[in-house]
C-alpha cells in the first residue's frame, strides 16, 4: 500500500453529488449502455450518474475502452502510467487510486507509482517512463503550447506514430475522466482524511 | 435538428489539418474505433435532445471553452456550427452565464470543481440529466482539444525530421 502526498493506491469509493439513476427506473437502453460500459456499472454511483445520458455514455465508454484496453500499440502499463500522471497532475485522487492499481497489476511493480505520487515531473524508472510522464504533464498543463519539442523525446525512446497516438489518447481521455470524477462527486474512503487534502486545494 | 453537415469529415482531422493520404491520418486509423467513438461523442453531446440545454447553448459553451483553452481551430468549428444551427436566433437560456462559468472553471482547473458549483447549476434551472450532459460536453472538449493539439505537434515534428 502506498500513501503519499494525498494520493493512495488503496481502493476508494466515490459518491455522486447528483442523484444517480435508480436501476428500477432504468430504461432498456440505459441498462444496455451500463452493461457495455463496465462490468460493475450497475452498482457504480459514477456510471449510474452518467447513465442519465445513455447515448453520451455509450460513445464515451466505446472511446475509453478502445483507448485503454485495445491490444497492440503502446503497452497497456504505459497507457496506465500516462493516465496516472494526468490524474495526479489534475489532483484527481479517485482516478489516481484506480490507475495506480492497474499499473501495478500490469507492470508487476510499484516503484514508479511512488515516484509519480512524489513528483510526476521527475518520475520514471527508465528514460522511456520519464518521457511518458513529461509528455503527460505537458498535454495536461499546456495543450495550447505543444510542439515538435514535446514529441522529440518520445521518438528518442523509440516510439512510432501509432504508439505516440496511443499515449496521446490515454493522456487526453484522462482530461475527460478526471473532470467528471472531480466535478460530479467526490472520493470517499475510511482513511482519506489522514492524507493531505490535495483534492480540496 | 441537423447541424451544418460535417458528416463527410471528421472534426479532429479537420481541426488538426489532417487529410486522407497524410501519414498521420493513416496512423490515426490504427485506432479506428477511437476515431469513430470520438466523432460519435461529439455528435451526441451536441445533438442529443436534452431538456433545458439547447444545441445552440451547447455550441456557445463549446466555443467559449475552446477560446479559453487556446484551441483556435476548434473554436472556429464550434462558431461555424453555431452560425448554422437551428435556434441560434432564439434567446439563450437564462442559465447560460452559470453554464459558461462552470465551463471555464472545469476547463482551466478541474480541482476547483466543488459541490457548490454543481448546485449553482441546479439553482439556475438545470436538472440532473442536463447537468450530466453539460459536464460530459465540457469534459469531452478537454479531451478533444488535447488530441488536436497533440496531432498538430506530431505534424510539426514530422515536418522537422522529414517524412
Amino acid at each position: 500500500m502506498i500513501r503519499r502526498n494525498g494520493f493512495t493506491d488503496e481502493t476508494l469509493e466515490w459518491r455522486s453529488w447528483l442523484d444517480p439513476l435508480q436501476l428500477a427506473d432504468a430504461s432498456p437502453l440505459q441498462l444496455e449502455v451500463l452493461d457495455e460500459s463496465h462490468p460493475q456499472s450497475r452498482t457504480s454511483p459514477y456510471y449510474l450518474t452518467l447513465a442519465h445520458q445513455p447515448l453520451m455514455l455509450r460513445h464515451r465508454s466505446a472511446a475509453y475502452n478502445a483507448i485503454m484496453y485495445a491490444p497492440g500499440g503502446l503497452p497497456r502499463a504505459e497507457r496506465e502510467l500516462g493516465a496516472m500522471v494526468v490524474s495526479v497532475t489534475n489532483g484527481c485522487v479517485y482516478c489516481t487510486s484506480v490507475h495506480a492499481q492497474r499499473f501495478e497489476q500490469l507492470a508487476k511493480r510499484s516503484d514508479t507509482v511512488e515516484q509519480v505520487f512524489d513528483d510526476p515531473a521527475a518520475a520514471g524508472t527508465t528514460e522511456r517512463e520519464r518521457a511518458i510522464a513529461r509528455f503527460a504533464i505537458a498535454v495536461t498543463e499546456r495543450p495550447h503550447a505543444l510542439g515538435a519539442d514535446d514529441i522529440a523525446p518520445l521518438r528518442g525512446v523509440g516510439m512510432g506514430d501509432e504508439e505516440i497516438i496511443d499515449l496521446l489518447h490515454a493522456v487526453a481521455i484522462f482530461g475527460w475522466a478526471n473532470r467528471l470524477m472531480q466535478n460530479l462527486g467526490e472520493p470517499v474512503g475510511n482513511r482519506l482524511h489522514d492524507a493531505a487534502p490535495v483534492w480540496n486545494a | 435538428m441537423p447541424l451544418v453537415d460535417v458528416s463527410e469529415q471528421d472534426v479532429i482531422d479537420r481541426a488538426a489539418g489532417l487529410a486522407p493520404g497524410d501519414p498521420l491520418h493513416a496512423a490515426r486509423r490504427f485506432r479506428a474505433k477511437v476515431v469513430e467513438a470520438t466523432q460519435a461523442s461529439h455528435d451526441a453531446l451536441l445533438q442529443e435532445p436534452v431538456d433545458g440545454l439547447s444545441t445552440a447553448d451547447r455550441l456557445r459553451v463549446a466555443e467559449h471553452v475552446c477560446k479559453i483553452a487556446g484551441a483556435a481551430s476548434l473554436a472556429r468549428h464550434y462558431r461555424a456550427q453555431l452560425d448554422g444551427a437551428a435556434g441560434r436566433d432564439a434567446m439563450p437560456s437564462p442559465a447560460l452565464p452559470a453554464m459558461l462559468h462552470f465551463a471555464a472553471t472545469l476547463t482551466t482547473d478541474p480541482r476547483r470543481g466543488d459541490r457548490a458549483a454543481l448546485e449553482a447549476l441546479g439553482r439556475a434551472g438545470l436538472g440532473d440529466a442536463a447537468i450530466v450532459a453539460l459536464a460530459q460536453l465540457i469534459a469531452f472538449l478537454s479531451y478533444q482539444l488535447r488530441v488536436v493539439a497533440g496531432l498538430r505537434a506530431m505534424r510539426a515534428s514530422r515536418a522537422e525530421v522529414g517524412p
